[in-house]
């Protein structure tokens, strides 16, 4: 009997100290997360914001389109009116490790203006390289219909990442669609 | 224990990943550009260093029955806050390493070395430990990448050096594509993928099996001889 | 739904496999395997943790997110799996003694392993909602498992074959590692949907 009431006051014990030490780390990490929040933030804005303007630059502000069909094209995030220059559809697709995330420009008459991607997981040297700007240079004035290659198309696909250079081709494609389904 | 014997057991005799095997994951898995490893290896040193300092200052107060959670704990807190602060300081380190960040919180190493150093040793030794173990976890990755990015993909420093109009560059932004040592066309692209990983970790530690072998054999040999030579004497 | 369930479960179980393309759990994979038979114990332990994990882990998430905590995600989660497997131990200790000895060690490391852990971030990262989670959880544990009862068939027979005395132990072990890798990549052109 005597027993099990130490043993009680004892579990009682190491619950405290462990609550101690998850508290003290709590309260370190909330400290280190109020320094680096806001720069955090910011640093994501800024890599969107440089992703928009390389792909259709423009002096205003890119306005948020609210109504589009997210039925039809389920890996559309975002898609932003940059006045009468066109639009900026921001996309997370998965490519051959992970997701992707990248926006793709596209002009008022359909056609692609560029692709920059914003974050990825592929394998760098091969799949990582659809951020290169010598393959990414090949989406720009691209149309609806757009194909690799090997598929009867006109884009060379990165040797050994044809699934992350698909991945791509296939964004650029639902973007256009996307845009022309908005009207 | 000496700070010079502890430097060659992070580096050699008790290297966290070709002796000890820890860290194997991550070994495997990031060691495709020089900039991930360093990354990677810098990020684990200081989460090492400071859980070692940690625990070892706690070691005293800790009770054996929830150490491990007691652990996990302080280097979820150490990782999570190092994982902040490079996404804010350097985002391209964290967006290249991705999940693999707040992965380090098991990392065998971390808490292989708690378990089996800290909270026996006070706290000096420990911060050395840290430093030494993270140093040899560090170049184990380089000696990866530099092998797998060579071979793999024909180039040296992906990531961080960047030689552009002839000039060599130190990028710290993980946009430079390294030195093209010959073309990636000659280059055998297997080795960046997963069974790259695989197949050099297996090289690296059969040559480490092999050279502490022949470090054995040869104590062995000086010692067998010593043992003649004082036999010689005896029956003299 | 079904559609995603499937593509998820093909996905975590043969394209993307844990072990052979994301390295996730490679230390249980590679102490535990010398036998089949502990291997296929070890891979239904950490497929149960996994798949009630992402469960329990999902709701951690969406409280945490309500709270404006995100930060103090991975500090929860690692906790939730360590109390997990404390409870998986305490019921193997119980009801399959047997397979609790052969574990032994390995066991009470699921905690650390990062095959867990791993996907109960990449769920969050993923953005997967409740059932798409706990999929990818169960089925990213029986990739686990197919990966580990294969590799521990292979090594049984390596045992017996004649390779470099350097090489002995783990080197070789890392090596058919990599030629199972090699095979499972033959999954990666798989496109569903």
């Amino acid at each position: 009997m005597k027993e099990k009431k130490k043993s009680k006051s004892q579990i009682l014990r190491l619950t405290l100290i462990l609550f101690l030490v998850s508290a003290l780390t709590s309260g370190v990490l909330g400290y280190t997360n109020s320094l680096t929040a806001d720069r955090i933030k910011e640093q994501k804005q800024q890599a969107t914001a440089k992703a928009y303007n390389e792909v259709l630059p423009f002096e205003g502000d890119y306005v948020e389109v609210t109504e589009f069909d997210k039925a039809s094209f389920p890996t559309v995030d975002t898609i932003s009116k940059a006045g009468e220059e066109g639009y900026v559809v921001e996309m997370t697709f998965s490519g051959a490790q992970g997701n992707i995330t990248a926006v793709v420009g596209v002009d008022s008459s359909h056609k692609a203006t560029g692709v920059s991607v914003i974050s990825h997981s592929e394998t760098p040297s091969l799949g990582a390289r659809i951020t290169e700007e010598g393959f990414r240079a090949k989406f720009v004035g691209a149309e609806e219909g757009t194909a690799l290659k090997n598929a009867g198309g006109t884009i060379e696909a990165i040797t050994s990442a044809t699934i992350s250079s698909q991945a791509i081709v296939d964004s650029v494609n639902t973007a256009i669609a996307a845009v022309v389904a908005l009207g | 224990m000496s700070i010079k014997k502890q430097f060659r057991d992070g580096l050699i005799d008790n290297n966290p990943v070709l002796v000890q095997r820890l860290g194997l994951c991550s070994t495997m898995a990031i060691t495709t550009t020089l900039f991930n490893g360093i990354g990677m290896g810098i990020s684990v040193l200081i989460i090492l260093t400071c859980c070692n300092v940690v625990i070892s200052a706690m070691r005293k107060i800790i009770p054996n029955d929830i150490r491990i959670a007691i652990f996990v704990v302080v280097i979820a807190g150490f990782v999570t806050i190092v994982d902040l602060l490079l996404q804010a300081f350097v985002p391209a380190l964290s967006a290249s390493l991705g999940v693999f960040i707040p992965l380090i919180v098991v990392n065998c190493i971390i808490i292989g070395r708690a378990e089996a150093f800290c909270q026996n040793e006070p706290v000096i030794p420990s911060f050395f430990d840290g430093i030494f173990q993270g140093i040899g976890y560090t170049v184990t990755l380089v000696l990866m990448c530099i092998v797998r990015e060579l071979l793999g993909n024909g180039s040296f420093g992906g990531g961080l050096l960047d030689v552009s109009q002839g000039a060599l560059r130190l990028t710290l932004d993980g946009s430079g594509s390294g030195i093209q040592v010959f073309s990636s066309e000659y280059a055998a692209t297997i080795l960046i993928m997963p069974f790259g990983g695989f197949l050099t970790l297996a090289v690296l530690l059969a040559a480490m099996q092999f050279a502490l072998r022949k470090a054995d054999e040869k104590k062995e040999k000086a010692l067998r001889a010593a043992k003649v030579l004082v036999d010689e004497e005896v029956a003299a | 739904m079904l559609a995603s369930v499937i593509s998820i479960s093909i996905g975590a179980i043969l394209i993307n496999n844990f072990i052979f393309s994301k390295f996730l759990g490679c230390c249980p994979f590679l102490g535990c395997s010398t036998k089949v038979d502990t291997a296929v114990g070890m891979g239904i332990a950490v497929t149960f943790v996994m798949g009630l994990a992402s469960a329990i882990c999902y709701v951690v998430d969406g409280l945490l997110r309500n709270l404006g905590l995100e930060y103090m995600n991975t500090l929860a989660f690692i906790l939730v799996i360590a109390v997990l497997v404390q409870l998986v131990e305490m019921f193997l200790k119980k009801s399959i003694p047997s397979l609790y000895n052969a574990l032994g060690i390995y066991l009470p490391l699921i905690t650390t392993n990062c095959a867990v852990l791993g996907v109960v971030l990449l769920n969050v990262q993923y953005k997967y909602n409740f059932i798409e989670s706990v999929t990818y959880g169960i089925t990213g544990g029986l990739g686990f498992m197919l990966a580990i009862v294969l590799f521990a068939s292979v090594r049984e027979r390596v045992q017996f074959a004649e390779y470099p005395e350097s090489f002995e132990g783990f080197p070789i072990a890392l090596v058919t590692a990599g030629l199972l890798a090699l095979a499972f990549m033959g999954f990666s052109g798989m496109k569903l949907g």
